[in-house]
């Protein structure tokens, strides 16, 4: 029963003002800026030059690159974290002997912040001091450029994502997994259904929409990532490993290019947008045939 | 809860699916591990190689902990106290408003015109660009003016009979969260230059407790309000309307009985909210610079700021790291099975 009483302004609206005038008005803002040719260093007095800056931007191989870092560096590593995160849950709804003890260590990585982690991961994948260089060197593969090449780096950007946010997957689909009715798999158990078909007959299918948000909420938030980046590699080396708000940053806080990285935080906006649409647009034939 | 989904598996595949997780469980802890171990060795301990067992490999020292103490490596004590601070100001006054405005959605109805939100959107953008350039206001002049006329035209709007949908209390709740799906540059960029613009009017943002308990009340409010929503939808609606019955008025109703029946909902968003806190980097590195640094800036500059000393960088990390690790305990046990179930439908 909702009720309607003048009072629930007074509940509603101090969340509002909040939020409209942290989060409205830094857009307003930066919508107009991103018109003008405005910088602070050398200051040279605004100017309107309506879509120049997203014209240079477009033309910048740069930003090119950082989009395709980002992109890589969300999906490669939303997927590993899915696929990993949906075993260890099914394991652990599974009751695998020690489960309890496990639930604690599991869910441990994605309340640690980021920087911490990136830097102990800096300390791990050191090549000469490392523990897991030594760990390698036992098999003859001693003094890798684990963040000194490119691909190296990208590669190790990636298993520190995967390291501290497949728990989020444990922990959402382990919820979803003790939601799911038990007779189903008590009719398929009569019928003689081997492990492997009831997990894609039955499982899979029904755990489908809680898949498709938590792979959406982690892949936008994959998508902002920079503190990692920032500690391991610093976007190096050269801007191999540069992600779209690194870049923002440097142009923004190193150059003050205002008129400039206001554009670019808005095409990062498009280009958020589009990717969450397309995601939802694509997925929604199969969510809505299981209803 | 059997076991379905394994019952098929012979024991030893059973077996192999147990080990594929101690794996797993192992790559967790063992950064963990090692990071508690590294800040107690001596620099020798360090430079000498990988080494793993205190008393074994190495002799553990507390030197690392009394030179951050001691501010060798920077003011690790104040910057500590301005994360908690920080942290718990932010998290308490978030969980309380994001709460009223969740309990407003799930007990009240809401009716907006959408085109009560454009006319506040264009009369916002509209307002802002007039008064900036045509009446020679400064911008963060001209954007406060625009905003009470904005929102007071808007509110008058949704009176009127304007054509276009009108939203409910879903849409409202999707608004909220979809904030969260801003990239965070956009704001702080925009955020640091609106504060350091109002600083020049002479009202400090910039490094300053206010600026930065805002910023982040702000950007907790979508998961409050997206958790706390179904903490209060699992409240039963008959504890309510007996209340009513009596006259109770709404706000009594929401603080004597509403509020201590989700406690343990409101206990745990604090928690998640405060951890998003303490850790968030962005926010802090555009809008700080040096009296009211948090703990992530400043740990994350021990990186360049003398090479590889890993004692001390440990030492450093596990300084951020250990509140949250003992939160986590405690977050555990409230997670009984289903407490964030809610949250993903």
């Amino acid at each position: 029963m909702m009720r309607n009483d003048p009072i629930k302004h007074v509940f509603i609206w101090p969340a509002v003002l909040v939020v409209l005038a942290i989060s409205i008005f830094p857009l307003i803002y930066s919508l107009t800026t991103s018109f003008l040719s405005y910088r602070l260093i050398p200051p040279i007095p605004p100017r309107v030059v309506w879509l120049g800056n997203y014209a240079t931007l477009l033309q910048e191989p740069r930003f090119w690159s950082a989009l395709f870092t980002t992109t890589l560096i969300a999906f490669i590593a939303v997927g590993l974290q899915y696929a990993i995160g949906f075993g260890v849950a099914l394991a652990l709804n599974a009751r695998v002997p020690g489960e309890r003890l496990f639930r604690v260590a599991l869910l441990l990585p994605m309340l640690l912040a980021p920087v911490a982690v990136a830097l102990v991961a800096r300390m791990i994948f050191n090549p000469t001091m490392g523990p897991l260089n030594q760990f390698l060197a036992k098999f003859g593969l001693a003094n890798l450029p684990f963040l000194t090449n490119g691909h190296w780096a990208l590669a190790c950007i990636i298993a520190v994502e995967v390291w501290q946010w497949t728990p989020f997957i444990i922990l959402m689909m382990l919820a979803g997994l003790q939601t799911l009715p038990e007779d189903v798999y008590e009719a398929a158990e009569l019928e003689n259904a081997s492990a492997w078909q009831q997990f894609w007959g039955i499982t899979f299918p029904m755990m489908l929409p809680i898949s498709a948000a938590v792979v959406f909420i982690r892949l936008i938030e994959s998508y902002k990532i920079m503190d990692t980046v920032f500690v391991m590699t610093g976007g190096g080396p050269g801007v191999d490993t540069e992600t779209l708000t690194l870049f923002a940053y440097q142009e923004g806080f190193k150059k003050f290019n205002l008129g400039y990285t206001s554009a670019l935080s808005f095409l990062f906006l498009i280009a958020i947008t589009i990717i969450g649409v397309t995601y939802l647009a694509l997925l929604r034939p199969h969510l809505e045939k299981r209803r | 809860m059997s076991g379905h989904g394994l019952t098929g598996l012979s024991p030893w595949s059973r077996r192999l699916v147990a080990v594929g997780v101690l794996v797993w469980c192992l790559i967790t802890v063992f950064p963990l591990y090692w990071v508690v171990v590294t800040a107690f060795k001596t620099p020798p301990g360090v430079v000498g190689g990988p080494t793993y067992l205190p008393f074994i490999d190495f002799t553990p020292t507390l030197q690392p902990f009394i030179d951050l103490y001691q501010g060798i490596r920077g003011e690790f004590f104040r910057t500590f106290l301005n994360s908690t601070i920080v942290g718990l100001s932010a998290a308490a006054i978030a969980t309380a408003i994001g709460a009223m405005a969740a309990y407003a959605l799930v007990r009240f109805e809401f009716k907006v015109r959408l085109g009560a939100g454009l006319v506040f959107f264009l009369l916002a953008l509209g307002g802002y660009l007039l008064f900036n350039a045509t009446f020679g206001f400064t911008r963060p002049q001209a954007l406060l003016l625009a905003f009470p006329i904005a929102l007071i035209a808007a509110v008058v709007a949704n009176r009127l009979p304007l054509p276009g949908p009108i939203l409910g209390n879903e849409d409202i709740l999707f608004w909220f969260v979809s904030q969260r799906m801003f990239p965070p540059i956009v704001t702080a960029f925009a955020l640091y230059l609106l504060y350091s613009e109002i600083g020049r009017l002479g009202f400090q943002l910039i490094d300053s407790f206010v600026g930065l308990t805002l910023c982040y009340v702000a950007f907790s409010l979508p998961i409050v309000v997206w958790l706390m929503r179904d903490f209060f939808e699992a409240v039963p609606i008959e504890v309510e309307e007996a209340a009513m019955v009596d006259n109770v008025p709404s706000w009594r109703i929401f603080i004597g009985i509403v509020v201590p029946m989700s406690m343990n909902g409101l206990l745990a968003t604090f928690m998640i909210t405060l951890a998003f806190v303490w850790n968030e980097f962005l926010f802090a590195l555009f809008l700080t610079n040096s009296r009211w640094q948090t703990l992530p800036i400043l740990v994350a500059g021990q990186n360049s700021q003398r090479g590889d000393e890993w004692w001390a960088i440990s030492a450093a990390a596990l300084v951020a790291i250990v509140p949250m690790m003992i939160m986590a305990g405690l977050l555990s046990r409230m997670m009984r099975s289903g407490l964030l179930l809610g949250a993903i439908k």
